[in-house]
């Protein structure tokens, strides 16, 4: 289990926030990570929403998880399923979506939702932590 | 497998409706699915074939299919001609005298496609007079009719295929744009790398991730292209059915599906290629689809005796019996309007009896299908 806690120092890296990236390539997972733990974010992984869900449902994420990348096209939950289990269960944590297959219908469907963004791979390391900060800003803290 | 039996319903090599019991079938307590839907009561005309070079094979593969026509006959002086081999293949009666077949007592048409001058006045003495008969330029542009219509089969085959690669889209940008994410956030990494060895590994990674995007645009311009009209080859069956599967995954997500192959790795017949490499996408792509949400597919070829067999089995929504026969009808669906041709089963159909095959379907609602094709063993020289 991780040391880090959010907007503290641990170890002289700075810990931004903890992101869970969900994804079924193992591939997508690896280099959203490295992006990510590069700009000082605390980083899970989850291979599906099945695994997703288990995640924050663990230990101490349940609190200080701060922002999910999601795809979409994955076994077991599904994306979809995945994002409306998140939503209903932990409004606070801002959801962006990371996907291969751009839909404007799933799209709009999405952020009316409440997925507060919506990416298509392949997509710039800037333009993941730009999306991340933004969402960063939107979350909410947990209840104490 | 549940007690109640999972009906059979085959379609014959003649497209006519029957039932038997298949051999290919797995479930011993089978019952026979009889279907009405052709008209069986109306007596077939009963046609001879006189000459069995390219334009007598041509119109012997063509009436064979047609239930309303028996063919009672065909001949033709040279014992070698390509149709009376085609004819014993079909189980049509190949008669080596023309006086013989056109002297049949029912035959009703005679339809001289042997160009031979001579032959006229055989048949004005010989012939029964209730026999129309159709030669010289008639028979010729019956000829031509054919050809017109097989090439019309052809291009239909080539449409429903472009129309199914519509719907890799999703699949393909999957399978694009995954390693592409890939590709980028490595080589961003890279841009300020400076432990050699991760250098190396990340270079590496990149170099494999091309690799598998060029196999994408490989798979599927070799699938989407028009397949030769008379390239038979001996098709290796349980390879051609691996390659499909690779194909499929683009048209239908194979997420929580299980796959059990259960292959005969000699299993080969005599056909087209890129057509059973059509027919297996096919049939893939509708059993997967057939199990939303989870399931297991099951491949399966054998050799038989005088056949080899191919079997895709599902363990899906499974198909009512009252639509056993309409599901090989052209433009018959279940899909939304626009997700679906209607003519997939109808063109594979067309494709295995073709080949001298049959196509055959077992299934139980809410238990499963199993698609059976069976093909003529072709003898390995």
């Amino acid at each position: 289990m991780s040391e880090f806690k959010s907007g503290f120092f641990v170890g002289g890296d700075a810990c931004n926030g903890r992101i869970l990236v969900v994804d079924d390539e193992p591939d997508i997972r690896k280099v959203v990570k490295m992006t990510l733990q590069k700009a000082g974010y605390d980083v899970l992984e989850a291979e599906n929403g099945e695994k997703a869900i288990e995640t924050i449902n663990s230990g101490e994420n349940r609190l200080l998880l701060d922002v999910m990348v999601c795809d979409i096209r994955m076994p077991k939950v599904n994306g979809i399923e995945a994002i409306a289990y998140f939503r209903q269960n932990y409004p606070r944590v801002p959801l962006i979506v990371l996907t291969g297959f751009p839909d404007t219908d799933m799209a709009t469907s999405l952020l009316r939702q409440g997925v507060v963004d919506y990416l298509v791979k392949p997509v710039e390391g800037e333009k993941l932590k730009a999306a991340v900060a933004r969402a960063m800003e939107q979350r909410e803290l947990a209840p104490l | 497998m549940n007690s109640s039996a999972p009906r059979l319903f085959e379609q014959d090599q003649a497209g006519r409706a029957g039932a038997r019991s298949s051999p290919a079938s797995p479930e011993k307590d089978s019952v026979n699915y009889m279907t009405t839907t052709h008209p069986t009561d109306v007596t077939p005309t009963k046609i001879a074939i006189l000459g069995a070079g390219r334009g007598g094979t041509a119109l012997l593969d063509l009436l064979h299919q047609i239930p309303a026509i028996e063919i009672i006959g065909i001949t033709d002086c040279n014992p070698g001609a390509p149709g009376l081999k085609r004819a014993r293949e079909l189980r049509v009666p190949v008669v080596p005298q023309v006086t013989e077949l056109i002297q049949n007592h029912g035959v009703q048409l005679i339809l001289d496609v042997t160009g031979d001058p001579a032959l006229g006045a055989i048949l004005r003495s010989h012939a029964r007079p209730e026999a129309d008969v159709l030669s010289g330029s008639a028979s010729r542009i019956l000829w031509e009719l054919v050809q017109h219509e097989s090439t019309l089969q052809a291009e239909l085959l080539h449409a429903e295929k472009l129309a199914g690669i519509g719907s890799f889209a999703a699949g393909i940008a999957h399978d694009i744009n995954n390693p592409l994410q890939l590709i980028l956030g490595l080589a961003e990494n890279l841009e300020d790398e400076t432990d050699l060895e991760t250098i190396h590994a990340q270079a590496a990674d990149i170099i494999a991730a091309v690799k598998r995007t060029t196999a994408i645009c490989r798979d599927l311009t070799s699938y989407a292209r028009r397949s030769a009209a008379h390239n038979h080859s001996l098709v290796p069956l349980s390879a051609r059915l691996d390659e499909a599967l690779k194909i499929a995954r683009y048209a239908v997500g194979f997420h929580d599906i299980d796959i059990v192959k259960r292959y005969a790795p000699d299993a080969a017949a005599s056909g087209n290629p890129d057509e059973l490499l059509h027919v297996f996408v096919n049939l893939i792509t509708n059993a997967i689809q057939a199990m939303d949400g989870g399931g297991t597919l099951t491949l399966r070829t054998a050799i038989e005796p005088d056949t080899v067999i191919v079997q895709v089995s599902d363990t899906g929504c499974g198909i009512p019996p009252d639509l056993f026969n309409a599901i090989f009808e052209p433009f018959f669906t279940t899909k939304p309007p626009g997700k679906g041709t209607g003519l997939g089963l109808y063109n594979i159909k067309h494709v295995i009896h073709q080949m001298h095959g049959t196509i055959a379907v077992t299934s139980e609602v809410g238990i499963g299908s199993i698609f059976t094709i069976t093909l003529p063993r072709t003898v390995q020289t």
